[in-house]
């Protein structure tokens, strides 16, 4: 099919060209650029605390370590096991603390309440704190991201 | 070639090839903060210079988005001399003016 | 693509600049391609700011972590090295542009009159593109550049009356210290470059208002000879000179990475083979081979004051150079040409 006159100028083709070229050449450009933006900081695979810190432990009572950048909270239970939490308030990702007395974990930021499980009880956080699993290996407790 | 065009070379090569001279002399002294880069093998922590991206994949990432970058330098300037070209021909034809828009109809 | 334009030009009204540029005329001769060294400094002065503010997510400014960050950068991070080498590349070919840039204008005489002022922001511009090499050179603070910036500070000590306090300013102190570092920092990526972008915009609009200057030999034969509209027709070539310059620069950034040296000991003995940046290496082998004592005054004194007189006299030089035709103008260009010669010749000298 054979057009009577051109759809567009010489001139606006080869801009338009130009312009398209130019702007693949910017976009291979992108992703590095992004992935050197937002490097990632992943989390550890595990974190091991040496056994002799944590197995004097009083019931009831929660020890902190580090999860990679976040803080970590290693409680042991009244029956003598060991649960961890990431201690990062779901709701806001404020640092949580623990109320021995309420047997509650809080968070200052909005009043958020999770019970010693870490369940969200009260207040807007929308889910519970993330667990983390722990197991005893030699003379190290070592913490682990739930499967 | 044309005598324009050797000029030009010339002059590239004048202003640009002192500049590779001294950075080149720089990377390779060894108390400058120059060594080779990339191309460099195993550089064990304790010595002087940094090595850059060692890992296969990121070597090959790196190649092809350079010999992209190249292969779109090459394109565009050939684009780019058209396009040049287009507007002094219109510039010669005398087309430009306050009212610059080409005219519609057969032929554009 | 069609009414995206109307709309734009109801609100910004840039056909008005458009409109301008496309009247804008660029004259056609002999010596034609320095008018493209121009542009190509700001196609470096942007490739820099891109790059210098990713280089800035990472960097840290402390005695402590300076040279690890860059080492960080330089490894860790995916391309970082690759960035890092545009840097430090692309400053060496926006100082070399500069240069040139410099050279067509001298020796073409551009700077005579009406443009003399261009002439003078323009000297400002190149005295702040050396302080930005300056300045950026300490950063990695590894042992060259802690050893050049100590040599480079201690210049203006001889200057009778300020010298100490010049260096005391530019030093934060008696020494090289980390607050030299904050210093040079701050000086880097905030104070050089508002004072670049006020500078360029006078000298850009200067240009604009006085349109190209033609060589001396043009304007002899009383017509005027071709030209080209800026836009579209130069402004497409030099987008065709911007891609060449880019492959260039890509292609020595990747094969030519520069590596970090050891961090910086302030107690350390200074390194063998010093040098500063090129751009500086006629001063340095000059200050090298100046004698400790001069008519019983002090070497070092006499040469910084040379240097001072020579730099104060360059920024004047429209002022001297009024008749640029005539026999003084024909001693002044022998002068430059015997300047360039010496700076080239030291600068060579000082490498071997």
């Amino acid at each position: 099919m054979k057009l009577p006159y051109s759809l567009f100028s010489r001139r606006a083709f080869l801009n338009g060209l130009i312009g398209g070229w130019a702007a693949a050449l910017g976009a291979a450009f992108i992703r590095p650029v992004i992935k050197y933006i937002l490097p990632p900081t992943p989390e550890p695979d595990q974190v091991s605390l040496p056994l002799a810190d944590v197995k004097d432990m009083a019931a009831g009572s929660v020890h902190g370590f580090a999860w990679g950048n976040k803080p970590g909270l290693l409680k042991k239970a009244e029956d003598g096991s060991f649960i961890a939490f990431v201690g990062v308030c779901t709701h806001l990702d404020c640092n949580v603390s623990y109320i021995p007395e309420q047997k509650r974990f809080y968070c200052a930021c909005h009043e958020g309440w999770y019970d010693e499980n870490g369940l969200n009880i009260a207040g807007p956080p929308p889910s519970p704190l993330r667990r983390l699993e722990v197991s005893v290996e030699g003379d190290e407790m070592i913490v682990r991201k739930q499967a | 070639m044309t005598a324009r065009r050797r000029w030009i070379s010339l002059l590239t090569a004048l202003a640009l090839g002192p500049c590779l001279v001294a950075g080149s002399l720089e990377a390779g002294s060894p108390d400058g903060p120059g060594a080779p880069a990339w191309q460099a093998a195993d550089k064990t922590p304790a010595e002087e210079s940094v090595a850059a991206p060692r890992p296969p994949k990121e070597r090959m990432e790196v190649s092809v988005l350079v010999a992209w970058t190249w292969l779109s330098i090459l394109v565009l300037f050939w684009l780019v001399r058209l396009r040049a070209r287009e507007a002094d021909r219109v510039y010669r034809l005398g087309l430009r003016g306050p009212t610059a828009k080409p005219p519609k109809g057969a032929g554009h | 693509m069609k009414t995206l334009r109307p709309w734009f030009e109801e609100r910004l009204g840039l056909g008005a600049v458009i409109g301008f540029l496309e009247k804008k005329e660029v004259p056609q001769h002999r010596h034609t391609i320095f008018y493209y060294t121009g542009s190509s400094i700001l196609f470096f002065l942007g490739i820099q700011i891109v790059t210098g503010v990713l280089l800035a997510l990472y960097y840290r400014p402390t005695l402590a972590e300076a040279n690890a960050s860059v080492a960080r950068i330089v490894t860790e991070l995916p391309l970082g090295w690759l960035l890092r080498s545009v840097h430090s590349w692309s400053s060496t070919f926006m100082i070399a542009i500069v240069f040139i840039h410099l050279l067509g204008v001298a020796f073409t005489k551009a700077y005579r009159r009406p443009r003399e002022a261009t002439w003078v922001t323009g000297v400002l511009l190149l005295a702040v593109s050396l302080a930005f090499g300056f300045t950026g050179y300490l950063l990695p603070w590894d042992e060259l550049s802690l050893a050049a910036t100590k040599v480079g500070t201690n210049l203006p000590r001889p200057i009778p009356v300020v010298g100490a306090w010049l260096t005391g300013i530019m030093r934060a102190g008696e020494d090289v210290t980390g607050d030299t570092l904050s210093r040079f920092f701050i000086f880097h990526v905030s104070v050089l470059p508002l004072a670049l972008l006020a500078i360029v915009g006078v000298h850009l609009f200067l240009v604009q208002r006085h349109g190209m200057s033609v060589p001396l030999e043009e304007e002899r034969k009383g017509v005027q000879g071709p030209v080209l509209p800026f836009w579209p027709n130069f402004a497409f070539r030099e987008a065709g000179v911007w891609l060449i310059l880019l492959g260039l620069l890509v292609t020595v950034a990747v094969f030519a990475a520069p590596g970090l040296g050891p961090q910086a000991d302030l107690m350390a003995a200074a390194p063998e083979g010093i040098k500063p940046e090129w751009y500086f290496l006629f001063l340095f082998q000059t200050l090298k081979l100046f004698p400790a004592r001069i008519l019983g005054l002090n070497g070092e004194m006499v040469a910084v004051l040379i240097m001072m007189a020579g730099m104060g006299l360059f920024t004047l030089l429209p002022f001297f150079d009024d008749r640029p035709a005539g026999r003084k103008g024909k001693i002044i260009t022998g002068l430059m040409g015997a300047g360039l010669a010496y700076a080239v010749g030291m600068s060579i000298w000082s490498l071997l």
